[in-house]
């Protein structure tokens, strides 16, 4: 089949003109300092660094808009699996926590979407609407041992919220025998079968903990050399490391800053303290009282780490005037080192 | 010729230009010791053999050491470690801390290369991880402090961050691969990773998943040292299939910049996730996208389009270039690394 040609107008011309132009790269070069004339990478690196240098290690402030970083670690997000084809259903399953604490039932989620027009890979999630499904599941340990299976469902009954809102919920109870010591993470190979008789499948996962410390109740808060120390009543059952952190916040909920602390910890009532470093309450421009908006404990003596539930709105702190906190930075030697060695000056270290 | 022909080299001839001109406007700035630490393997090949870990990183005549190192005028030391355990084991990350902290300390790998200046002598360090190296080096840098959940856990990862300076992942699989999905407990049987690191679901691979109870954030802090991130676009028939938004055949965008929220929403060059809203509150640093797939990226052997991302590195008449521009249109992840130094 011949396609007609058409003769060359001056408006053809001109739109081939423009069009070449388009096609053009932009001239596109690597950002660089100009004042220094050190390359942007080792410059940039090191204005990090040198920011960063203003808070310790172990407590650092929340950029403005950010998220609770300790609780963002803890909230579970939907992952799903493209189909072979464009208009495969795609498959997407979570869990109710990042881990569940035992004794605690183990609650799962999925839905079956079928992508919109043109859909599939590189749409949306969930584009094209819900698709009823028989949905099941099958919880595997790490090893591909199975310890259980599921049905999921939609019916508004038992975990399940709502009926016919195409989420399908599973309530599955860990065996006695497959309860971890500290923890255990557990695949769950979940298939799906839709109305046209299609298959998808895809693996979800859920993390079951069984810590060895649990928060024990009595928070108290006290500025100390102008930083704000949150004493946390911990009681150990078996020896081994823990790991605390928690997140301050406005009143409101808007995060501050967090901090963190970890131990080698005997067994027994403990305290563990939070050392929110006092910039970053004069940073942020709001007295107190904050709230500790999140707090969470693990057992880290090994991998993987039992998660002891999140613990929200956990203490509400004595109302303290900005000018009760340090308003100096902390100058943390690590980092100002590793700015210091990125742009040494020639003849310097690092040259 | 055609007029798209003409736009090509053109586009070629100020590619080149620009990247000439970088190279020969290079100032005076600490020389790098490069420190390259690869990803996933199906065997114990290159913790056992020098020559595999070094072959990692070439195809052919092309290799990514010699080019990122502009013909080894930089220094350079090849780690070699387990990629069939868990990122965060002994002979994963355990072994790349300490060949590490060995790398600063003048220890030569395997094949007699040694960084050309130990720390004490004010040497800086540039660890280059691909893929797997990623979620590996998550975990080392997010464990350096005390006060992190899993400190030092099997190496000395408190002296891997006070020595060095920042890390460049290659795709790096920080969010794990929807690949890993598809391949464990055989979910997906229609999703062909065959020819591929994930073809089987063994220990590395199953915690390479997208489920948050096996990703490094759930075990580490914010990275101690700024990690920066490129990865590629060019997909790979069968296996891209089953990868959401772009992908590199085995890595999809959401796990290769880092992103919060979940680990396979789809993202492409113009809205991949911003400096702002990675996996951890901090340290993470988009620097471009790449026409390369998942093995290409790590051995230079394809020349190809690159692309500015949100918050990316390059810059377009004095000011960051929109997301998506062609930035350069023949420059490998190797090539991109020699004019970042």
């Amino acid at each position: 089949m011949t396609t007609p040609k058409t003769p060359l107008r001056p408006l053809h011309l001109l739109l081939a003109f423009a069009a070449a132009v388009l096609l053009l790269p932009v001239p596109a070069v690597l950002a660089q300092d100009d004042a220094s004339g050190v390359r942007t990478l080792a410059q940039h690196t090191a204005d990090v660094y040198r920011q960063a240098a203003r808070y310790p290690n172990d407590s650092r402030p929340v950029e403005a808009g950010a998220l609770d970083p300790v609780r963002a670690e803890r909230v579970p997000a939907p992952h799903s699996l493209p189909g072979r084809n464009a208009d495969s259903p795609l498959i997407t399953v979570w869990s109710r926590e990042v881990s569940f604490e035992a004794p605690a039932p183990v609650d799962l989620y999925a839905t079956v979407d079928r992508p919109g027009q043109g859909g599939g890979k590189g749409q949306s999630q969930g584009q094209g609407g819900k698709v009823a499904a028989a949905i099941s599941g099958e919880v595997i340990t790490a090893d591909g041992e199975t310890v259980g299976s599921v049905v999921y469902n939609d019916d508004g009954k038992g975990v399940d919220r709502r009926a016919g809102d195409g989420i399908y919920s599973a309530r599955f109870t860990l065996p006695q025998g497959a309860v971890p010591d500290l923890a255990a993470s557990f695949g769950v190979r979940v298939t799906a079968k839709t109305a046209d008789g299609e298959t998808v499948g895809t693996t979800g996962g859920f993390l079951y903990s069984n810590p060895h410390a649990h928060l024990g109740g009595e928070i108290r808060d006290e500025v100390r050399d102008g930083n704000l120390v949150m004493s946390v009543e911990v009681t150990v059952e078996k020896a081994g490391r823990f790991h605390l952190a928690g997140t301050l916040a406005e009143m409101n909920g808007t995060p501050v800053g967090w901090a963190q602390t970890a131990a080698e910890l005997e067994p027994g009532t403990h305290t563990l303290e939070l050392s929110f470093y006092g910039l970053m309450f004069r940073d942020h421009g709001v007295a107190g009282p904050y709230r500790l908006a999140s707090l969470s404990l693990s057992t880290t003596t090994s991998m993987p780490n039992a998660l002891n539930d999140l613990v929200e709105d956990a203490h509400r702190t004595a109302a303290y005037p900005l000018s009760a906190f340090t308003d100096r930075g902390f100058g943390n030697p690590g980092l100002l080192q590793a700015a210091d060695r990125l742009v040494a000056a020639p003849g310097k270290a690092g040259h | 010729m055609t007029l798209r022909s003409l736009g090509y080299l053109r586009h070629l001839a100020l590619g080149l230009a620009v990247a000439a001109a970088a190279l020969l406007a290079l100032p005076a700035v600490a020389q790098p010791c490069f420190i390259f630490v690869h990803g996933k393997q199906t065997n114990t090949n290159t913790y056992t053999s020098y020559s595999a870990a070094r072959n990692y990183w070439v195809s052919g005549s092309r290799d990514f050491i010699q080019t990122a190192t502009r013909n080894y005028t930089a220094s350079y030391y090849v780690v070699g470690y387990n990629g069939t355990r868990p990122y965060w084991e002994s002979q994963s990350a355990g072994e790349v801390a300490n060949e590490i902290v060995a790398a600063t300390n003048g220890t030569a790998d395997g094949g007699g290369h040694a960084c050309a200046k130990t720390y004490a002598q004010g040497g800086t360090f540039w660890v280059i991880a691909h893929s797997m190296g990623g979620p590996v080096m998550d975990f080392i840098l997010g464990n350096n402090d005390s006060s992190d959940p899993n400190y030092n856990y099997n190496g000395p990862y408190s002296t891997v961050a006070s020595r060095i300076s920042l890390a460049i992942t290659l795709s790096g699989a920080h969010r794990g691969s929807e690949g890993a999905d598809a391949v464990c407990f055989q979910s997906n049987p229609f999703c062909s990773f065959i020819a591929q690191f994930i073809q089987s679901c063994d220990d590395a691979t199953y915690w390479l998943r997208s489920s948050d109870d096996v990703q490094v954030k759930t075990y580490s802090n914010a990275p101690a040292r700024s990690v920066y991130l490129t990865g590629g676009y060019e997909a790979i028939f069968g296996a891209s299939a089953c990868l959401s938004g772009e992908d590199d055949g085995v890595v999809q965008y959401a796990s290769i910049y880092a992103c919060n929220g979940s680990a396979t929403a789809s993202y492409d060059n113009s809205n991949v996730c911003g400096n702002s809203s990675k996996q951890e509150s901090s340290g993470f640093f988009n620097l471009d996208g790449a026409h390369e797939n998942h093995d290409d990226i790590r051995n230079d052997s394809d020349r190809d389009t690159r692309r500015q991302i949100p918050d990316g590195i390059w810059t377009c008449s004095g000011s960051p270039c929109s997301p998506n521009t062609v930035v350069q249109s023949s420059m490998s992840s190797a090539q991109f690394v020699s004019i970042l130094w």
